[in-house]
């Protein structure tokens, strides 16, 4: 009896094959025995730095879930005497004192105006805010736990000087958090250089929840800014200021419920 | 005719390029697989999970000739008020389903984890007293009680756990300047043509048809009455809040936690605020004394008639620990008052009480706000979180259907 084979082997193939082989099995055996999950940071996604206002907050609805069309509570607040007007249908409002509790939908990229900067007479600052992820409250507390977004002095200050102030705002884990009174010592924060990912920071030490980006960009037209400059005014909710379990409140939330349709409201 | 085994020949059997792609995905299939879901926590009862099913009931497979009418009881036979299935004094924990806009099915509640501030129980790795009266195991949020017993083990019985709604935000800056203003160009579309792929499947038609026999299962399973010493009234009359600087709160007004008693048309109060709650009693179930010993009667098919045994209940040392907290919801600078009710339930005396509570990172410990309704002496350290682990300790045995109210403030950061 013969045993033919397909094609002729040679001992130096055959000896290279047996050791690419194992080197492969040692690889695959080293990765599928690494630390489980469960010993690693909850990283909740990863996306490359660089990306423009909006591309993270899209990427972030094609992810499922009730995401989309739901308009969550943000709380902006700024220095004291600084007013902000909101992009509306083409233009910016009347400007009204902060702090400021509005409704924004996730994923869409908000247009701001700040004037009367302290200490900077005259000077204009154009911030965008990008809601990325929304919280999961209980019903009827919505608008008493918004997102709390914080612009300090120093960052108006660093704007009006040139630079771009990028701020992630996360989530903090209960576990994980500086034990620290927020209340006294402001929102905190950790400040990352210029070749690191801030969104990725953010994402190890909780859970990413806006984008706010401050920088020295001015519209060309003050009257009538171009209509890519605002992002094409997504629609907003605005929210009674420090408004808690009151019936107003309630009724806000419930407008706020994720079976509102996107665009479908407006104020 | 006798072939020889060559290496050489087998490994030409198959390219080896195919046989290492074989074994490459054989072991990303097997690593791939992920064992079932723990819960996060470590929750006691398994919070968030489906109830236990109900035992088997055989009640349906008695035999014809089997007395099912009212039992006699001999005189002076006293049916008292029922104490509870057995295994009720151990603690049936409930799930505690909160109420959320939306979360996503299969995962354990509350949900998502990291908006609420978390404070009881015993998670991740289970607490321990060490033979040097040094407690291992005590994490953050964790909340335990060890005792001696009068046999000389220690016990470690942990609380529930309960949840604050209390979100708070960190901010990750960076500052760049002009000189960094570089331009990042992407491409906008890409086209990657596909080939088409036609999937044709074949399913024979066919019918399958079974044949099973009925079988008929008759399952006897003596049925038994666990007593314990808990009687029916104010468990610890003498247990109230008379050092406090003042009367039970309103979050308080549970019968858990001013008299110990548990009663089931408060389970759900007590749910919303805490994981797992445990039912103490039970009214739709008989108790038979027989000269104070406790009976368990036993129905046998055979004999028309009733047998009463009497049994004397084991001797049992158990600490119930129990935490609520005056608001499910809590902003940042708001204040929470935490009340720990704790009772030994069991039949034999206790020493050596000691009640431990880990605060997470975001509750800060208001100064001089523990109260005690008896003598505990109260001291506090620093944890990992660089928070306080509180700590009473009571320096007099609790004898069994004894207890006490333990109530602190703390702050949320």
């Amino acid at each position: 009896m013969v045993n033919l084979l397909r094609r002729p082997v040679s001992n130096a193939e055959s000896c290279w094959a047996v050791v690419a082989g194992r080197i492969m099995m040692v690889a695959i055996l080293g990765w599928a025995l690494r630390p489980a999950d469960a010993q690693e940071p909850p990283v909740h996604f990863m996306v490359p730095p660089g990306l423009p206002p909006g591309a993270i907050g899209a990427q972030q609805l094609t992810r499922g879930g009730p995401l989309a069309g739901y308009f969550q509570p943000v709380e902006i607040r700024t220095p004291e005497g600084v007013l902000i007007s909101l992009a509306e249908e083409g233009r910016f409002s009347t400007p009204v004192p902060v702090p400021l509790r509005l409704g924004l939908l996730v994923g869409q990229v908000y247009r701001f105006g700040l004037i009367n900067v302290p200490t900077r007479e005259g000077a204009e600052l154009f911030p965008t805010i990008e809601v990325i992820n929304r919280l999961y409250t209980p019903r009827g507390q919505e608008t008493r736990f918004p997102i709390v977004i914080e612009l300090t002095r120093e960052d108006l200050s660093l704007a009006l000087d040139g630079k771009l102030v990028t701020r992630v705002i996360y989530l903090e884990d209960p576990k994980r958090a500086v034990p620290v009174r927020q209340i006294d010592k402001g929102q905190g924060g950790f400040d990352v250089g210029p070749g690191q990912d801030p969104l990725t920071v953010a994402d190890v030490l909780g859970r990413p929840m806006a984008i706010v980006r401050v920088g020295g960009r001015v519209p060309d037209h003050a009257q009538a800014p171009d209509p890519g400059f605002l992002f094409g005014c997504p629609p907003l909710l605005r929210l009674s200021p420090k408004a808690a379990n009151g019936p107003q409140a309630r009724t806000a939330a419930a407008v706020a419920a994720p079976s509102a349709a996107p665009g479908r409201t407006r104020r | 005719m006798t072939r020889a085994f060559t290496p050489t020949a087998t490994a030409a059997s198959m390219p080896p390029l195919w046989r290492i792609v074989l074994v490459t995905l054989c072991t990303l299939i097997l690593s791939s697989c992920r064992g079932p879901g723990s819960s996060p926590q470590g929750l006691p009862g398994g919070m968030g999970a489906a109830p236990p099913a109900p035992p088997h009931q055989g009640s349906s497979t008695l035999p014809p000739e089997a007395y099912t009418g009212p039992a006699v009881l001999p005189a002076g036979a006293w049916s008292g008020v029922p104490q509870g299935p057995p295994g009720m004094e151990r603690g049936v924990p409930l799930p505690y389903v909160p109420v959320g806009p939306w979360a996503p099915p299969g995962i354990a509640l509350p949900w998502p984890p990291d908006e609420y501030l978390a404070d009881g129980g015993d998670g991740g790795i289970q607490a321990a007293v060490t033979p040097e009266n040094q407690v291992r195991g005590l994490e953050m949020e964790d909340t335990v009680a060890h005792y001696d017993t009068i046999d000389g083990r220690t016990a470690v019985e942990p609380s529930n756990r309960i949840y604050l709604y209390s979100p708070r935000f960190g901010a990750v800056r960076q500052v760049v300047g002009v000189q960094l203003n570089e331009q990042l160009d992407r491409t906008l579309g890409v086209s990657v043509p596909e080939q088409a792929i036609s999937q044709e499947g074949r399913r024979s038609l066919g019918s399958h048809k079974q044949q099973v026999q009925t079988v008929r299962q008759i399952g006897q399973k003596s049925t038994t009455t666990f007593r314990t010493k808990q009687g029916d009234g104010a468990m610890s009359a003498a247990t109230g809040p008379r050092l406090f600087s003042d009367a039970f709160k309103p979050y308080e007004n549970l019968t858990a936690i001013r008299t110990g008693q548990h009663q089931t048309a408060q389970m759900a109060r007590l749910a919303q605020g805490v994981t797992a709650a445990i039912a103490w009693s039970h009214d739709l179930r008989v108790q038979v004394l027989l000269d104070a010993q406790a009976a368990a009667a036993v129905a046998r098919h055979e004999k028309v008639e009733t047998v009463f045994a009497v049994g004397e209940p084991p001797t049992e040392a158990k600490l119930r620990i129990i935490k609520v907290a005056s608001t499910p919801f809590a902003e940042p600078g708001d204040t929470v008052d935490f009340t720990i009710r704790f009772d030994n339930v069991g039949s034999q005396p206790i020493r050596r009480v000691t009640i431990l509570d880990s605060l997470t990172p975001r509750l800060e410990y208001v100064p001089d706000s523990t109260q005690s309704s008896i003598a505990a002496n109260f001291s506090s350290s620093r944890n990992e979180g660089d928070s306080l682990v509180l700590r009473w300790e009571l320096p007099e045995p609790l004898p069994p259907g004894k207890g006490g109210v333990l109530r602190f403030t703390c702050r949320v950061r």
